[in-house]
C-alpha cells in the first residue's frame, strides 16, 4: 500500500490490488467525537446513503447501482476510541467485466464523491422529506437494540465502563434527541465534519491513472471548503476503579454476561504484538483458555470471548451462560485470566495461538476489506505504517514473559449481567 | 458485442475449476486462485436437518430432531484427541455448520495445508464416539439451542414453518431441542455415517493457493482413490398435502417492536432444479427488493426498516417464500404485499427492474469469484446440485421477464400464505447496581 499525503489533514492510500474481480473507492471522515453532534452524526450516514444531488430518489439510486452490475454504496459511522469515522465506499466489478464496455471504475469514484460532498439540499439544508423519513428509521435502529441481546449487553456495559469519557459518546446516538433533529442542525453538523476530519482517501484495484483521477477529483472538491482539520485523539485508557456489577432483567432462556477491563493507561503501541498473542491465548482464540476451559471442560457457557480495543486500553469478555451458572462463569473467566498472569503457560499452547494469528495476518491482503481494515487500522493508530510481513515478524519475537507482563495490567471495571428476575440474585 | 466476448472470456478464466468424480464416489473441486495466500477447503455432505427418516440396507432408521447438527459437533472429536487441536498445529482455522440440506466442514490455512487437509479427511473417515462424549455434547448444546431460542429472527422463520408444514422435518429447528438431542446414541450416530458419510454421497471443493494435484495426494493418503462400497441411503418422504397446518401464530418474546413473517407455501422443486429456484429469487426481487415500489412505500410510510426483505428456501419436499421484517403494523405490511403479488400477477414483472435484478445477480457470481471462501463455498454449493459456475452464468443469462409472468400465476397464492407475529412480551428492564468496595 502507498500513502502519500494530498493536502494538510488529507492523505490518499493506493494499491493495485490487481488479483481481485473488483475495485474499491472509499472515502475516510475521522472526527473526535462530540457529544452536542452525536446523533447528528449517527443520522447522517442514513440520509448520505439513500441520495445525493445527482441522484436524490433512493429507488433511483439502487437502479443506478443495479446498472453498475450491483455495485455497492455503503455510508458506514463506527467509533475508533475518542473519535468517530465516517466512511463513503464503493466497491463493484472491474471494467474488464463490463457486459457492454462501460467505465465503470469511474462511475464508482463519481458516485462515491457525489455521495461525500454533493448531498441532496433545499434550501440550503438536508432534503426536509429525506429527514423525517430515516429519523423513523434511526429511532427505530436505537429501539431495536433490546432485540439482540448479545449486543445490547456489551453495549450497556460499554456505556458503564467509559462513563463520561469522550470513548462513552454513543455513534449510534440517543433515542430521546432525535425527534428534535432538524434538516439543518444535520446541514451543520455535515459541514463540520468536512472541516474539521481528518481524510484517508483509499483506492483499492484501480489503475495509477484512475487513482490520479479520484484524488484530483477529491482535491478539487475540498477546494470548496474552508479546511482546519482537528488533531486526531490518541490512544486512552479509563483508570482503574472497584469492579461495577449491573443486573438487567429480562425474560430470557440464556443469560448474557459481559466483563470490562481496563490496562489503567494507555497501550504503548510497541506492545501491540504481545497484546495480540495474549488476547488470543486468553480468549480470541478456538486454542484460547477461555474456549477450552470455560467452554469446553467446565460447560459454563456457549460462547465466551474476549476482544481488545487498543485504542481505548480496554478488554472485553462476551458470554452466553445458564442463568444459574452466571456467578460461577464470572469467577472461572477472572481465574483464567490469573493463571495466565501467574500460572504455567505450555510451548504448545502459545505456539498454537501464535501460529493461528500469524496465518490470519498472512490472510489479510486476500479481500479488499481486509486490506483497507488493516492499513486504516494502522494509520490510525499512528506511528510508522507496519505491513503484515512486519507484523508478523514483530509477533514472532513476543515470548511467554511478554504475554504476562500485559495480561497482568488488566484490571476488572464493570461486569453486567442480563438474566431472568429470579435469577437476579444469583 | 466484442465487450460482451471479452467480459465472458474473463469470467471464464477466473471461474475455471477443475473437477474430478474418485473411483470411492468422492466429487473433488479445485479452483487455483494465483497470488492468493490462503487456501479455504470444504467438505461437505448432503445429511442435513431435515433427513431424519431414511432406509440403510434393509433397515428403517428414523431420527430425533438435531442428529445432523450433534454429528457435526462429534466428527471433531477421535479416540487420540480433538480435531481443534490438530488444526491448531497447523495455523488452520476450521469451523463447520450445519444447515436444513445438508452439513459443511472447513477450515482455511495459508501454510501446512497438505497437513490440515489430512486432519479434515481423517475426522471425516474415523468417527468416534461414545456415550460419555455424547452426554458431554448433550450439554454445551443445550447451551446452542437456548442461545436462538432468543433470537427473534430465527424463531419467526421457524414459527412459519410450523404453519406451513403440516409433517416436513423442515419444522424442527436444525439443532433439535434439549429433549430430542437427549435420546442421540453412539449407535445412531454411526448409522448416520454410514449411509450419509460415504465418498459418494459427499463434495470436497478447494480454492485459492492450492492444486488439484495435491487435493488428489490428500484423497490418496485418505484411502478416498479406492473404490468404496456403499450402500446409498434411501430418503424416506413423508407425505405433505399443500394445505397450511395453520394459517397464523403468535409469539411473545422480549422485544422492543413487532416482528414479523410472512411465507407462501409452494409446490416442491424438482432436485437440481436451479432454474426454478434462480427464477422465484428474482421474482422475489422485483415484488419487495430495494427497487420495487412495495419496498419504497413501506420504507417511506415508516412500516418496515432495511432489515426487511423477502427470500426463496428451497430443500427437499419443500419450496416457499419467506418474507420477514419489523413492524408497528405487521397486518398492514400484509395487507399491502398482498395486493402488490395481486398487482404483479396481473400486470406482469416491471421489465426494467427484472433485467436489473439479473444484473445485480451477475455481479454477485463475479463477485464470490474473488474471494477463497465464497469461491469453494459456490463451488461446493453448486456441485451438490451437480451444476458448475459457467452453467449457473448462462442459466441466468436466459432467464426472461415472460417466464417470472408465468411463474407468478401459480406462486404466492394467498390461500398458501401464514404469518406470524412476535409481539413484544411486556417484560422491562429492571437494574440493580452493587458496587464493591
Amino acid at each position: 500500500m502507498e500513502r502519500i499525503q494530498i493536502a494538510p489533514g488529507v492523505h490518499l492510500s493506493c494499491e493495485p490490488a490487481e488479483k481481485f474481480n473488483r475495485c474499491r473507492v472509499s472515502i475516510h471522515f475521522l472526527i473526535p467525537a462530540d457529544r452536542r453532534t452525536a446523533t447528528a452524526h449517527a443520522l447522517l450516514p442514513l440520509v448520505l446513503e439513500r441520495g445525493y444531488a445527482d441522484c436524490p430518489d433512493m429507488t433511483q439510486l439502487t437502479k443506478k447501482l443495479a446498472r453498475l452490475y450491483g455495485a455497492d454504496l455503503t455510508v458506514d459511522a463506527r467509533p475508533m476510541g475518542c473519535s468517530h469515522n465516517l466512511c463513503v465506499s464503493v466497491t463493484g466489478i472491474k471494467d474488464r467485466f463490463a457486459l457492454a464496455g462501460e467505465q465503470l471504475a469511474r462511475e464508482y469514484a463519481s458516485l462515491a464523491l457525489g455521495a461525500a460532498f454533493h448531498p441532496y439540499l433545499k434550501d440550503g439544508a438536508f432534503d426536509p422529506e429525506a429527514v423525517e423519513i430515516e429519523k423513523q428509521m434511526l429511532r427505530q435502529a436505537l429501539e431495536d437494540e433490546l432485540n439482540d441481546k448479545r449486543l445490547y449487553c456489551t453495549r450497556q456495559a460499554a456505556r458503564e465502563f467509559f462513563r463520561d469519557s469522550p470513548a462513552a459518546i454513543r455513534q449510534e446516538g440517543y433515542l430521546d434527541e432525535v425527534e428534535g433533529l432538524t434538516p439543518k442542525d444535520l446541514m451543520e453538523a455535515y459541514q463540520e465534519m468536512l472541516r474539521t476530519a481528518s481524510i484517508e482517501l483509499m483506492v483499492l484495484g484501480c489503475t495509477p491513472e484512475q487513482t490520479a483521477a479520484v484524488k484530483d477529483a477529491l482535491l478539487a472538491e475540498l477546494a470548496q471548503v474552508r479546511r482546519a482539520p482537528a488533531a486526531p485523539a490518541g490512544f486512552m485508557a479509563m483508570p482503574r476503579q472497584a469492579p461495577l456489577r449491573r443486573t438487567e432483567t429480562f425474560d430470557l432462556v440464556q443469560a448474557k454476561l459481559c466483563m470490562v477491563f481496563t490496562l489503567g493507561e494507555r497501550m504503548e503501541i510497541g506492545q501491540l504484538p504481545a497484546f495480540r498473542l495474549a488476547l488470543a491465548l486468553y480468549g480470541g482464540s478456538a486454542t484460547s483458555r477461555l474456549f477450552l476451559n470455560v467452554r469446553e471442560k467446565m460447560h459454563l457457557c456457549y460462547y465466551c470471548s474476549s476482544s481488545f480495543q487498543s485504542f481505548t486500553g480496554s478488554m472485553m469478555v462476551n458470554s452466553g451462560v445458564e442463568h444459574a451458572d452466571a456467578a460461577r462463569a464470572e469467577e472461572a473467566i477472572l481465574q483464567e485470566l490469573a493463571d495466565l498472569c501467574d500460572g504455567p503457560i505450555t510451548d504448545d499452547e502459545l505456539e498454537d495461538c501464535r501460529r493461528g494469528i500469524l496465518s490470519a495476518m498472512r490472510g489479510v491482503e486476500d479481500t479488499l476489506g481486509g486490506i483497507e481494515n488493516w492499513y486504516y487500522g494502522e494509520i490510525l493508530r499512528g506511528g510508522p505504517v507496519q505491513t503484515p510481513a512486519q507484523a508478523r515478524a514483530a509477533l514472532e519475537a513476543v515470548t511467554k514473559e511478554d504475554v504476562r507482563q500485559v495480561l497482568r495490567r488488566f484490571s476488572l471495571s464493570v461486569c453486567y449481567r442480563l438474566t431472568r428476575e429470579e435469577d437476579a440474585d444469583v | 458485442m466484442s465487450e460482451k466476448r471479452s467480459a465472458l472470456s474473463a469470467i471464464e478464466r477466473c471461474a475455471a475449476d477443475q473437477w474430478r468424480t474418485l473411483p470411492s464416489g468422492l466429487t473433488v473441486l479445485v479452483r487455483p486462485m494465483p497470488g492468493y495466500s490462503c487456501t479455504h477447503v470444504i467438505a461437505a455432505t448432503r445429511f442435513g436437518s431435515i433427513d431424519r427418516n431414511f432406509r440403510l440396507g434393509d433397515r428403517e432408521c428414523s431420527l430425533p430432531a438435531g442428529v445432523a447438527h450433534f454429528l457435526e459437533h462429534k466428527m471433531f472429536e477421535d479416540e487420540d484427541g480433538d480435531a481443534f487441536a490438530k488444526f491448531a498445529r497447523t495455523g488452520a482455522n476450521a469451523n463447520a455448520f450445519t444447515s436444513f440440506d445438508r452439513t459443511c466442514y472447513l477450515f482455511t490455512a495459508t501454510q501446512q495445508v497438505d497437513e490440515s487437509l489430512d486432519v479434515l479427511l481423517g475426522m471425516i473417515a474415523h468417527p468416534y464416539f461414545t456415550a460419555e462424549t455424547i452426554a458431554k455434547e448433550q450439554g454445551i448444546i443445550g447451551q446452542e439451542i437456548k442461545m436462538y431460542d432468543d433470537s427473534p429472527d430465527w424463531r419467526l422463520i421457524t414459527g412459519l414453518f410450523e404453519c406451513m408444514y403440516h409433517q416436513h422435518p423442515i419444522r424442527s429447528d436444525i439443532a433439535g431441542s434439549c429433549e430430542s438431542i437427549a435420546g442421540i446414541t453412539p449407535e445412531m450416530l454411526y448409522d448416520c455415517c454410514r449411509a450419509f458419510y460415504a465418498p459418494g454421497n459427499m463434495v470436497l471443493a478447494a480454492a485459492g493457493n492450492i492444486t488439484m494435484e495435491q487435493v488428489l495426494a490428500a484423497c490418496g493418503r485418505s484411502g478416498l482413490d479406492r473404490p468404496c462400497p456403499a450402500l446409498p441411503p434411501r430418503r424416506l418422504v413423508l407425505e405433505e398435502p399443500m394445505t397450511l397446518a395453520r394459517p397464523e401464530q403468535t409469539l411473545k418474546m422480549a422485544v422492543s417492536k413487532p416482528c414479523f413473517g410472512i411465507g407462501f407455501k409452494e409446490i416442491p422443486l424438482e432436485p437440481g432444479d436451479l432454474r426454478t429456484e434462480a427464477l422465484y429469487d428474482l421474482v422475489c426481487d422485483c415484488v419487495c427488493g430495494g427497487m420495487s415500489p412495495l419496498y419504497r412505500r413501506l420504507y417511506d410510510e415508516g412500516l418496515v426498516n432495511p432489515g426487511f426483505g423477502g427470500e426463496v428456501l428451497r430443500v427437499d419436499g419443500c419450496c416457499c417464500f419467506l418474507f420477514t421484517g419489523e413492524s408497528d403494523a405487521p397486518e398492514r405490511v400484509r395487507e399491502l404485499l398482498c395486493a402488490e403479488i395481486g398487482r404483479i400477477r396481473a400486470e406482469g414483472v416491471d421489465r426494467e427492474v427484472f433485467t436489473l435484478c439479473k444484473n445485480e445477480k451477475y455481479g454477485q457470481l463475479i463477485e464470490n469469484l474473488e474471494n477463497v471462501e465464497d469461491s469453494a463455498s459456490q463451488m461446493a454449493d453448486f456441485a451438490l446440485a451437480g451444476q458448475t459456475v459457467a452453467q449457473q452464468i448462462a442459466m441466468l443469462s436466459g432467464l426472461t421477464a415472460e417466464d417470472a409472468d408465468r411463474a407468478l400465476q401459480t406462486i404466492l397464492r394467498p390461500e398458501r400464505m401464514a404469518f406470524v407475529r412476535i409481539l413484544p412480551d411486556g417484560s422491562h428492564p429492571i437494574e440493580e447496581m452493587e458496587e464493591e468496595e
